[in-house]
């Protein structure tokens, strides 16, 4: 995998990025920072972060145009930009300390002329000299400052008296040579010089080097001579700005004998135009400036407060994963590359565990102004590790519900038009989970649709499990499965029930034609819902964002059954089942749960059944919205793992029997006749744990039929293990009856060890 | 070493447990650790102490790795 693979998903996030007004500043200012430290008071910090940038900070503060201000997003909101001129007076005014630094770096051999002592060379001027390069300044007039823009000399300026202070204050720690009254006519006089820096002002010589300038890198057709400033055309703050860059490139030149931008920090101006969203800032007016001095220490704290300090951490804010990894999104992008170059036991891996932590769920994206996809990253990350196979995939964090999809697209799968046809105009695709929480869920919706339009039946699994456990080639296989079936029944127009099944199916099945159950139920005039609550919140799942079809179905129905609705402050958001991240982060999953579950006090009514599930275990109260269509909702517990395939067997069965005639036989297991007495407590333990009572019967049964098994005398208890490829489980029991078993632990750990076992 | 093992007995040998090293493997990483085996069939026994503690802690850390 190369970088670029990887940077590519997170290439236009700007997180930790100077805001947009810095991208306008022609100094790139850290305008942030300076009204950070203004607001608190922090002067002098304040003015090194300004003065560091301008170089002149008495000259900018008064003659600056602003550029920053068209990009203040204050201005979004509707107030005006933060008053930075003022702010920059303030901060100069109350800075105490206000020296400039001394460099200790020793002396360089190397000199340059600068050409004009106008405030473009005298910047460049400025910072060659603190890297102590030896600096002499031409200037055919008496004195420095250069012109203003009208053409009339800069002494004319009413405030030039304190330009003139500051100049002098800014170049007191440095060594210059200023020779005035000299006009350099001809560049043969300064060829003693190792760099010459042409700054000579609006419609000064250029010694004829003006057409072969380089706005760049501030070349010219001679070899040493570089140029910049009003000459070029640019404007005077311009012009200081091109000094300083000016100085960067020289100092390269003379480092390397080339003229380039290794010293430079290239700022794209063009994102002076990226904006955060800012939904939910407060307006706040500008700050009045009281006196003709400016602003007192209090105004200016209180104008620089105004800042937003616009910086987007939008994702990292809401997402609970983001936060727990502490991560930005440019450093996951590397480590998605990084982590695939990892060799053997070398290195560590710093991103497997959120790797298969992220719900996939699309916030991220929801949020970004620049449509950021992290889940796309971390899908792509996971791909690349199956892809990669060995150390790189931990099987585990997956292997249940890929032994569930295997479930689903075996022996629980059927394709059937109705009774007496091969093909149908509609197919229902209810996907796997639907009728493993409750058959009635499939069979009442089945029977809706079947009273309405001429559809079919087609029970299988959309290939989620594969596409987050990041299997393509089994997601492939499940698609083509799937894309055979719907053109044996004459490529219906598949009907949905599951958000998520419909997400996959247009990524990777996009030519089926898809509609929305609950669209279709809420259309039925002849429906009655029942009202399960006088108030509630739909609980959108993540998989429905920007399904309006769907989300407005549900809504209707909801209404027609009576329920007064209220929404979520934040739609869509995943209750925690997405992704499949439970067993690869236990504490993160149940924290998001319990977020979600918390959202909000009121009843949720669901319309994707694994938000049902989780929010039913957390004991949150939810309706399922075919609860509130077909009156369903009397007691249902959520179902076991074991209950949950055999509903789903039981759903084929009577469709099958329905639509083909067919007395649908289950596979049987010789463990099958088993019964397991298992208390609550354990059987909630064996939920969380993923661990199926089926499986725990296939050991015992495999323990007892071998004799492979353990002994406790003195608490009468039999202990076994079942190994599988990917996990091991054990079980204590005891015998009670025959064929029956009362269950006292069940476990399971994902290392596997070697046993040799001897009959 | 684990402890935890040792009122346990193989039931199909009849034999107490003994401690004995034993490789362990994951994600690519090997290691060895004592646990109790049946000295007979070579039935390796597992306590859920085990399971859920040190090498759930392994687990993690090798995951991560």
């Amino acid at each position: 995998m190369k970088l670029e693979d990887a940077t590519r998903y997170t290439a236009k996030c700007f997180n930790g990025e100077p805001a947009s007004c810095s991208y306008a500043c022609p100094f790139h200012l850290d305008i942030r920072s300076f009204l950070e430290k203004v607001s608190k008071g922090r002067w002098v910090p304040a003015y090194k972060v300004l003065r560091n940038a301008v170089n002149f900070p008495v000259l900018v503060s008064v003659l600056c145009d602003e550029p920053c201000r068209k990009h203040c997003q204050r201005t979004l909101l509707g107030d005006e930009a933060l008053a930075m001129r003022d702010l920059e007076a303030a901060c100069i005014k109350y800075a105490k300390n206000t020296k400039p630094e001394l460099f200790a770096i020793p002396p360089k051999s190397e000199r340059v002329a600068v050409i004009g002592a106008g405030v473009a060379g005298l910047a460049c001027a400025l910072n060659l000299a603190q890297k102590k390069y030896s600096v002499t300044v031409f200037e055919k007039e008496s004195g420095w400052g250069g012109y203003l823009p009208n053409g009339e000399n800069l002494s004319s300026h009413p405030r030039f008296a304190d330009f003139d202070r500051d100049f002098a204050l800014q170049f007191s720690a440095v060594d210059v040579e200023f020779r005035y009254g000299v006009e350099i006519k001809a560049l043969e006089e300064l060829a003693e010089f190792d760099a010459i820096y042409v700054a000579t002002g609006k419609n000064g010589n250029s010694f004829g080097l003006l057409d072969s300038w380089d706005a760049e890198l501030l070349t010219t057709s001679e070899n040493k001579v570089f140029m910049g400033g009003t000459l070029c055309g640019v404007s005077k703050m311009e012009g200081i700005a091109q000094g300083i860059r000016a100085s960067k490139i020289i100092e390269a030149f003379l480092q390397t004998g080339k003229a380039s931008l290794m010293n430079v920090f290239v700022y794209d101006k063009k994102n002076c135009e990226r904006y955060l969203k800012h939904d939910g800032a407060v307006s706040v007016p500008r700050v009045i400036v009281s006196s003709p001095e400016g602003y007192t220490e209090e105004e200016a704290k209180k104008e620089a407060a105004r800042c937003l300090l616009c910086d987007c951490d939008y994702c990292i804010a809401s997402c609970e994963m983001l936060q727990k990894f502490r991560k930005k999104p440019q450093k996951i992008a590397v480590e998605v590359a990084t982590d695939m170059q990892v060799v053997g036991t070398l290195a560590s891996r710093a991103l497997t565990r959120q790797t298969y932590s992220c719900n996939i769920c699309g916030h991220c994206k929801s949020v970004c102004p620049e449509d950021v996809d992290i889940g796309a990253l971390l899908q792509f990350s996971r791909t690349a590790r199956k892809n990669a196979g060995g150390e790189s995939y931990p099987a585990a964090f997956h292997d249940f519900w890929l032994r569930e999809m295997d479930f689903a697209v075996t022996e629980g799968f059927l394709a059937a038009a109705p009774q007496g046809k091969k093909t149908c105009e509609y197919a229902f695709f209810p996907g796997c989970q639907l009728g493993a929480f409750n058959p009635d869920y499939v069979l009442k919706s089945y029977e809706f649709l079947r009273s309405k339009y001429d559809c079919g039946i087609l029970l299988n699994c959309c290939g989620a499990p594969a596409y987050w456990a990041g299997d393509e080639s089994l997601l492939n296989e499940n698609r083509e499965k799937i894309w055979q079936a719907w053109n044996e029944m004459g490529q219906p127009t598949l009907v949905f029930a599951c958000a998520t099944c419909e997400s996959i199916f247009n990524m990777f099945l996009p030519e089926i034609k898809r509609v929305s159950l609950y669209a279709l139920l809420a259309e039925e005039e002849g429906l009655s819902p029942i009202r399960t609550y006088d108030e509630a919140v739909v609980f959108d799942p993540c998989n429905a964002r920007n399904n309006h079809g769907l989300e407005t179905g549900v809504r209707k129905l909801a209404t027609k059954a009576g329920i007064t609705l209220h929404e979520l402050k934040e739609p869509n958001r995943c209750c925690g089942y997405g992704g499949h991240i439970r067993l690869a982060n236990p504490s993160l999953y149940e924290e998001i749960t319990q977020h979600r579950a918390e959202a909000s006090d009121k009843p949720y009514i669901v319309y994707c059944v694994n938000c049902q599930d989780v929010f039913a275990r957390r004991d949150k109260e939810c309706s399922h919205i075919l609860d509130l269509v077909f009156d369903l909702k009397k007691g249902l517990k959520v179902p076991t793992l074991e209950q949950k395939r055999a509903n789903s067997l039981e759903v084929k069965k009577i469709l099958m029997k329905k639509e083909c005639g067919i007395d649908f036989e289950p596979e049987t297991h010789e463990w099958d006749g088993l019964e397991l007495l298992i208390s609550d407590e354990i059987q909630k333990d064996m939920e969380n744990k993923l661990i199926s009572a089926a499986d725990l019967k296939e050991a015992i049964w495999q323990a007892e039929s071998s004799g492979y098994k353990f002994y406790n005398e003195s608490e009468d208890l039999f202990m076994c293990s079942m190994i599988k490829p990917v996990i091991t489980y054990w079980v204590q029991y005891r015998k009670t009856a025959p064929q029956t078993y009362e269950i006292v632990s069940a476990y399971c750990h994902r290392i596997h060890f070697k046993e040799e076992v001897k009959p | 070493m684990s402890t935890e093992g040792k009122n346990w007995k193989c039931a199909k040998c009849d034999k107490q447990l003994v401690l004995k090293n034993t490789n362990f493997f994951y994600l690519g990483h090997k290691f060895t650790y004592d646990v109790y085996n049946c000295p007979q069939c070579g039935k390796v026994l597992i306590p859920r102490e085990l399971a859920e503690g040190r090498m759930a802690e392994l687990e993690e850390a090798l995951e991560d790795k």
